[in-house]
């Protein structure tokens, strides 16, 4: 597959603060690649660098094959990016700030026209055309801030956090959006501290920390580094230590914690396990109010590699 | 098109508050004009004063009471030396003139008699003692040649009634140009105030940070979008000036069309361009809506003062107009005031003008370098 982004030994230091490690990585055409990380992990400062509104101290971005810089504008043509922060016109209704940023790009009334409305279709914004700014929820504003970002319709597109601090339908209606722009050949560079969104959305998946990569791969691929293969949590009340010896005892079990009436049980192969630790709790007279089972999620990747939850 | 275009739709949004501010600027400039003090004719004023008379009413002693009570408001506030003191210190008269006893007597003898005044040391006492001291001296000067004392006093009073015929060679109406330039020197503050508080109002949007970034990271070259917005912010400050300028024409009439004229909307063309530049720089500077007011305080209404926007220049200490050196106003106030002096247009005399306007111009030229610099480091966003 063809590489439209192409990430090399990419450094970048904030005075002393090393923010970007020794970075490489490449983007495929046509693919969600989902940049997760905790905050501050260098992602934001990652895609400011690839966009060059950053400069960077060591490493090469290579974009369509080529060398990006700030005045390459063949290339930028081709690129939407939609910040974390929004970035619209207070004074300019729906219609209008999706017209002005692609009117940065777009020339022709007629073709900008008619990629308004298909922006606007895509984001769900119909009802809101005439609409202010500060009329608009803060769902709204975003799902305007990413139509502002991508009505150009472009090749490769930068979606930066931007779902924080959105209701749910919003959030649905942002995530069912961007995968409509994959399904029409985009390519996306998604970076996120929520580890849901990547697993539903990203074909593949970088983990960062500290400006380092840690590790990449598939939701599935990075599972595997989790070392699990099952989590059980149940809520149980004045468990002792004897209790949970007794469940460190039971077969494939990695790890049993207890934590302000929370147990997890992390199980290091097979599926189900559920059951023979209901066994133990109705067999020492345990009584629990909540149980459920689960594969192991982004986080106990992130557990297993750092030391530390995604985020603390 | 797209900056311009929607550099209208900002403007349109934003049309109350700016509709606001230009009428307050306009009826500043009307209230200006219908107040400033521009006559060319004066009336002596007449100074309040007290005639103390320890002489006879009589021969040249009389004239003298009778040619200062023709030219002054002579109180009779009587002889009380306290309530005489009074009146001085509560203004209600400027001077007091104390005639001697035989005054009339020691004058025809030529033996010079001293009259004792007390004195305000203001306006009006100085006034008073021009009136005594003129006819004194007359008075003085025919004695020495006359022997009848009516003789002397017709004399003097001859001589003290004859007025000075002048006349004005000057073609230019002294008033009317008086007025055209205090109309264009307050457009100095107009001008500044309108285009700072419009241009910045504008760019706080257009360089918010955010939208700034997104524009960075579009295929819109970063020079030509600057220019874009220069181009646009430039066609609100023409609109400015013209209806500055038609103000003046509805306001001072024929003058507007003279060379005077001509020369005043020339330099505040020049000068609306050079506020251009100063609040694009300042537009470039700022990133807060709500501190547009205070510089528009510090720059407009501080550079106004120092230049002699609102007070003449001949009024201000040189340590101001030193400073007021480095400002444009300075040179744009200069230019409206050497029309008051020139009558002859020729190489010599609109020389003063021609430098003036070249270094409004190099101060276009610096600050639109600053903003690019300013314009510059901002890019760089780490």
């Amino acid at each position: 597959m063809k590489h439209v982004i192409e990430v090399r030994n990419l450094c970048k230091e904030y005075k002393s603060l090393q923010a970007v490690k020794d970075l490489s990585f490449e983007v495929r055409e046509g693919e969600i690649l989902g940049l997760l990380g905790p905050n501050g992990s260098g992602k934001t400062t990652t895609i400011n660098c690839i966009l060059s509104l950053l400069s960077f101290s060591g490493g090469s971005i290579r974009i369509f094959g080529q060398e990006m810089s700030p005045d390459a504008y063949h290339i930028k043509r081709e690129i939407g990016v939609v910040f974390q922060e929004v970035a619209i016109f207070d004074e300019l209704n729906v219609v209008d700030n999706i017209d002005y940023f692609c009117g940065l790009y777009i020339r022709d009334k007629k073709i900008r026209k008619q990629y308004i409305d298909d922006a606007i279709r895509l984001t769900g914004l119909e009802n809101y055309r005439k609409f202010y700014p500060k009329q608009l929820s803060g769902g709204l504003l975003r799902r305007l801030n990413i139509a502002c970002g991508i009505a150009h319709k472009p090749k490769v597109i930068f979606l930066d956090e931007p779902t924080v601090a959105v209701d749910p339908q919003s959030r649905n209606n942002i995530l069912d959006g961007i995968k409509t722009l994959r399904d029409q050949g985009a390519t996306i560079i998604y970076t996120t501290h929520y580890m849901e969104e990547v697993e539903i959305l990203c074909d593949r998946i970088i983990i960062l920390d500290k400006g380092q990569v840690l590790a990449s791969g598939t939701a599935d691929d990075l599972k595997t580094l989790a070392d699990i293969e099952e989590k059980v949590t149940a809520k149980v009340a004045g468990l002792d230590a004897g209790h949970l010896d007794g469940i460190r005892a039971l077969n494939n079990v990695d790890e049993a914690a207890y934590h302000q009436d929370t147990l997890v049980v992390k199980y290091k192969t097979g599926k189900n396990n559920l059951a023979d630790f209901i066994d133990y709790l109705k067999k020492e007279d345990i009584h629990y109010d909540q149980i459920y089972s689960e594969r192991p999620t982004l986080n106990d990747v992130f557990l297993k590699l750092t030391g530390k939850e995604l985020r603390d | 098109m797209i900056v311009f275009k929607t550099f209208l739709k900002v403007l349109y949004k934003c049309k109350m508050p700016v509709i606001l501010f230009t009428v307050i600027l306009i009826l500043f400039g009307v209230m200006n004009d219908s107040t400033s003090d521009n006559t060319a004719s004066f009336t002596a004023s007449k100074p309040d004063l007290v005639i103390i008379n320890q002489d006879e009413e009589e021969g040249i002693t009389k004239s003298f009471i009778e040619y200062i009570s023709e030219n002054s408001n002579v109180k009779h506030i009587g002889n009380d030396n306290e309530q005489l003191d009074d009146a001085l210190f509560y203004r209600e008269v400027s001077y007091i003139i104390y005639i001697p006893e035989h005054f009339r007597s020691d004058f025809l003898k030529g033996e010079n008699p001293k009259i004792t005044v007390k004195s305000t040391g203001d306006y009006e006492a100085n006034l008073a003692e021009m009136l005594v001291s003129r006819y004194l001296k007359a008075a003085n000067v025919y004695i020495r040649e006359l022997d009848s004392e009516d003789e002397v006093i017709r004399q003097v009073r001859e001589t003290l009634s004859k007025q000075a015929q002048i006349e004005i060679t000057t073609q230019i109406d002294g008033a009317e140009i008086s007025r055209l330039v205090v109309f264009f020197n307050f457009a100095n503050y107009s001008l500044l105030a309108g285009g700072i508080y419009v241009v910045c109002l504008i760019l706080s949007s257009f360089k918010d940070d955010n939208i700034r970034k997104r524009t960075m990271i579009s295929s819109v070259n970063e020079k030509q979008y600057n220019r874009q917005l220069l181009f646009s912010n430039s066609l609100f400050m023409i609109f400015l000036w013209a209806l500055y300028c038609i103000l003046g024409s509805v306001l001072l009439g024929d003058i507007m069309f003279t060379v005077q004229g001509l020369i005043c909307v020339l330099n505040s063309l020049i000068f609306s361009l050079c506020c251009l530049t100063i609040s694009f720089l300042i537009g470039n500077l700022i990133n807060n809506k709500n501190a547009i007011n205070g510089i528009i305080n510090v720059v407009a209404l501080g550079s106004s003062f120092l230049c002699g926007a609102f007070i003449p220049m001949e009024w201000l200490p040189d340590s101001i107009l030193a400073v007021a050196h480095f400002l444009p106003s300075y040179y744009y106030i200069k230019t409206n005031e050497c029309l008051k002096q020139i009558e002859v247009f020729n190489a010599a005399t609109v020389q003063p003008i021609v430098i003036n306007t070249l270094v409004i111009i190099i101060f276009m030229i610096v600050f639109i370098t600053i903003t690019n610099v300013v314009s510059r480091r901002k890019r760089k966003i780490g």
